[in-house]
């Protein structure tokens, strides 16, 4: 075997998902919780393209485009609304951000 | 050979910075592992015939959001984590065990999966991450999510003055 | 033609009393007119029953019933029945009875009520109720014989209550009402089973059919308990009695009309009336005869111990018609409608001259403050002389040869019989003794002390000649039947009463009746004349005698209290144990507990919902989780 079975990239895609989940759940400043958030979209990434190259067909290629440019929208919202409650003199909390709460 | 000597590399590379994004306290730091995390992503799309993505990936990701993000943790200042203490600390083992528990279920998976040509070595592909064949592709069979993703983009910016001017009349300006 | 008078007898009295009572609608109307419409009707419905008696007379025997319809009133279910009238001898002998003695009565009230302001009222009211009487008796099924039953108790009620705007006759006529209820409910229980067991109300099928019930069957004798439910609560009976003392609070009229001589012989006229079907049943029969001995009996001892004048005479009243509802008991039904008429006759008289006391001594009602009246008010005098004379049973008066008639016919009607007897003479004497105590105190002896306050005046003609019509009845009303001689009762009734067992007394029985009748009723005046009229420091002497006793017989064996005690506390325990321990877990649980059931489960479920964004992470973790380890099952499968 010369090459890299699909089986280690989506291995690789599932190691980098988990991480990042472990960061979702652990991590209270927000920014590092989208940082995280990042992580596993790119893990999805990684196991599109590997699976693109599998079927040799480009849409998973074109899928993971598309997913970088959700990513990034989601990225400026989500920052500016970190940057929004610290305006609000509120504290860098996702726990304390529970008005939603009942 | 080369190639897996490629893939050994980079996947512990993006492995560890990974871990490091998210075990890091200082947000700058965790910001600059997570560059280290995308440009390892970036050589496994290459070494995936995704040159495109790839670059787009080095462009997009790491170059302009990571970018932002680091403006925005400059901006913050350096604020350590706060003080108050984790509401849901005892709540934390559950997060191992959820881990754990979908780690196993990979294992498990793989282990199984009986799809073809799961574990041995890739095929010859064509060309089909070269930049016209993708550009053909998004403007061929993608029309649609691409035209999609350009309207994404558009809500995405009104949001981002919408919260940005709020943001100038709390501070009393206009 | 008999049946067209009918309607129009009937007719006549309501629509006195409705045009007594719509018009005018304000204001008092002048007396004269009231008077016109009030006693007119009542005299005209006399004089067109007269015209059908006389017609009736004319009559072969076996052709003197007349039924007519109006028409069809419901048909539901093959049950039909008709606005429907019947006359025949025995309806015929209510008819009289209550529109001359209604007559005499209403005439008397002209000038009894006249210083009361609702004059109108009365006049309606004692309208309404002679049509209710008139379509209780003259009813040819049963439907309309029980709206009649409640019409009669309503016009009870609104008279008893008179005077409403006291709150002992108000309480009266509540009472009245609810325990007369009870009797309608066991009416209407009847009426159902013989809808259920014969298909039809009209008296006809009912009576021809009665057969269907099966002799001596549980049918038949629930159907008879269940009828005699309501006689005896209308016609105050043990132990749905104790209303008719407390309705003495109406006025004397209506206490002579209604609970002397008509309403309280209703139960009378109904067990007679359905004497076919108390036929079937032998055990229903005798706990008629013995519910009959038990009140005359009981209600002649407490009779004894009254000090009101009326309530001396409503006692009286009880123990009469216990007489009756024995006699009818024990399957004597003429002779109950025998005693019926001449109670009617001597009841009244009884209470109008007690009425012409009242008036005379500006409303004054107790013993206790009475005396000498015989020289006051002679009119009074010789009826009430009349009145109880009769009632005791003197020889040669009305009462003598009724009563004789109910105790010798019993003595003829087996062992049961002979207790009825034995019961009815001792309680004669009883009658007696109290109703001349009644006569000695009022009317003989000194004038009561510090005299009177009014000086007593005698009544006008209004009120005397109606008085005394009666007393002359009281007097001669017996003739009709006498033993030995004619029976003219028994022959007028024989039509109606068809296949009745035959009970006669043999000869000697009569005699020895007729005799021990005779010293009892004598005896009985000795023994009051004795204790109460000759001389009166004795009397005061023995008032004092066994204080204890003469409470508990003057209470009326505290029954009131009883029933207060075991009824009404009762139910009023239940209901405040229910409303207090009941209703708020019970009922109020029912509509709790669902409440409580969704307060709760919104609780636990706003626990998902803690607005922690860390939280909802975990929960979506925990869902692809769960969604995994179900995939990955499916395949390793």
């Amino acid at each position: 075997m010369t090459g890299v079975p699909l089986a280690f990239y989506i291995g690789l895609s599932a190691a980098m998902f988990l991480i990042g989940m472990l960061g979702v759940m652990i991590r209270r400043n927000p920014l590092l919780l989208l940082l995280a958030v990042e992580l596993m979209l790119n893990s999805a990434n990684v196991a599109l393209v590997g699976f693109s190259r599998h079927w040799d067909d480009s849409a998973g290629q074109i899928f993971a485009l598309v997913v970088m440019v959700v990513a990034a929208a989601e990225v400026v919202i989500g920052l500016g609304l970190v940057v929004a409650t610290f305006r609000q003199r509120i504290e860098l909390d996702v726990d304390q951000l529970s008005t939603l709460k009942g | 050979m080369g190639e897996r000597i490629t893939f050994a590399i980079a996947a512990a590379t993006a492995l560890v910075c990974s871990i490091a994004v998210i075990s890091v306290r200082d947000a700058f730091r965790a910001a600059v592992a997570l560059i280290g995390a995308l440009l390892s992503v970036a050589v496994i799309f290459v070494l995936l015939s995704a040159p495109f993505v790839a670059m787009i990936q080095v462009v997009v990701y790491a170059g302009a959001i990571v970018v932002l993000f680091l403006f925005v943790i400059a901006y913050l200042g350096e604020r350590r984590t706060v003080g108050a203490p984790d509401r849901l600390a005892r709540w934390q083992f559950l997060s191992w065990v959820a881990v754990l528990t979908l780690g196993a279920l990979a294992v498990i998976a793989f282990f199984n999966s009986d799809l073809a040509g799961f574990r041995d070595d890739p095929r010859p592909t064509g060309n089909i991450g070269d930049p016209d064949a993708i550009g053909a592709a998004f403007l061929d069979r993608y029309l649609i999510p691409f035209e999609v993703t350009s309207l994404v983009l558009l809500v995405a910016a009104v949001g981002a003055v919408l919260l940005a001017r709020r943001a100038v009349q709390r501070e009393g300006g206009r | 033609m008999a049946t067209t008078l009918g309607w129009i007898i009937l007719a006549l009295p309501l629509l006195g009393c409705l045009a007594l009572a719509l018009f005018p609608r304000h204001g008092e109307p002048p007396k004269g007119p009231v008077i016109a419409i009030g006693v007119g009707s009542i005299l005209i419905a006399f004089v067109l029953s007269a015209v059908v008696f006389a017609s009736m007379l004319a009559e072969d025997p076996s052709e003197r019933l007349h039924v007519d319809s109006l028409y069809e009133w419901i048909d539901i279910g093959g049950v039909s029945v008709d606005l429907a009238i019947r006359i025949d001898t025995l309806s015929m002998m209510m008819m009289l009875i209550i529109t001359g003695v209604g007559f005499l009565i209403h005439l008397y009230s002209v000038e009894y009520m006249d210083h009361d302001r609702d004059y109108r009222r009365f006049f309606a009211e004692m309208n309404f109720f002679v049509f209710s009487m008139l379509l209780l008796v003259m009813a040819e099924n049963f439907v309309f014989l029980i709206v009649g039953w409640g019409f009669v108790g309503i016009a009870s009620y609104l008279l008893i209550g008179y005077y409403y705007q006291q709150a002992d006759a108000v309480r009266s006529a509540k009472k009245a009402f609810v325990m007369n209820v009870i009797g309608d409910v066991g009416m209407v229980l009847a009426a159902f089973l013989l809808v259920r067991e014969l298909g039809t109300l009209d008296y006809s099928e009912v009576f021809a059919r009665a057969g269907e019930l099966g002799p001596e069957s549980g049918t038949a004798l629930a159907v008879c308990l269940l009828l005699f439910v309501g006689a005896a609560a209308k016609s105050g009976q043990m132990p749905l009695h104790s209303w008719l003392p407390d309705a003495m609070t109406g006025p004397t009229p209506v206490s002579a009309l209604i609970h002397a001589a008509t309403m309280v012989t209703a139960g009378v006229y109904l067990i007679v009336r359905c004497y076919t079907l108390f036929d079937l049943s032998s055990l229903a029969g005798d706990t008629v005869a013995v519910v009959g001995m038990v009140t005359l009996f009981l209600a002649a001892t407490v009779a004894l111990m009254q000090v009101d004048i009326k309530r001396v005479l409503a006692w009286s009243t009880v123990s009469q018609i216990g007489y009756m509802v024995m006699a009818a008991g024990l399957g004597l039904y003429a002779s109950a409608m025998f005693h019926l008429m001449t109670h009617a006759f001597f009841k009244a008289t009884l209470f109008l001259a007690a009425g012409a006391v009242i008036h005379a001594l500006g409303g004054e009602q107790s013993l206790d403050r009475m005396g000498g009246l015989r020289r006051h008010l002679r009119v009074a005098y010789f009826a009430m002389g009349a009145g109880c004379l009769a009632i005791a049973g003197f020889p040669g008066f009305s009462g003598f040869f009724s009563k004789d008639e109910i105790l010798a016919y019993s003595l003829a009607a087996g062992t049961l019989g002979t207790i009825g007897y034995v019961v009815g003479t001792v309680a004669a004497l009883l009658t007696a003794i109290y109703m001349f105590r009644l006569l000695f105190r009022a009317f003989f002896g000194p004038d009561p002390d510090g005299g009177y306050a009014h000086a007593p005046h005698p009544s006008r003609w209004w009120m005397a000649v109606p008085l005394s019509i009666l007393a002359v009845l009281a007097v001669v009303g017996g003739w009709i039947q006498v033993p030995f001689g004619w029976h003219l009762i028994d022959d007028w009734l024989a039509p109606a009463l068809v296949g009745a067992p035959e009970i006669s007394p043999s000869h000697t029985q009569e005699v020895v009746s007729l005799i021990i009748g005779s010293i009892v009723a004598v005896a009985g005046i000795a023994i009051a004349w004795y204790l109460f009229g000759a001389d009166r420091e004795r009397r005061l002497r023995l008032a004092g005698v066994a204080a204890g006793p003469r409470r508990v017989l003057e209470d009326g064996y505290e029954l009131d209290e009883i029933y207060d005690e075991a009824l009404i506390g009762t139910t009023r325990d239940l209901g405040d144990a229910l409303t207090r321990d009941f209703e708020p877990k019970g009922a109020g649980g029912i509509i709790s507990a669902p409440v409580a059931i969704v307060r709760g489960s919104a609780r636990v479920l706003r626990a998902a919902e803690s607005g922690l964004v860390r939280t909802y992470a975990f929960a979506l973790i925990a869902g692809v989780g769960a969604a995994g380890i179900v995939i990955v099952l499916a395949v390793v499968r």
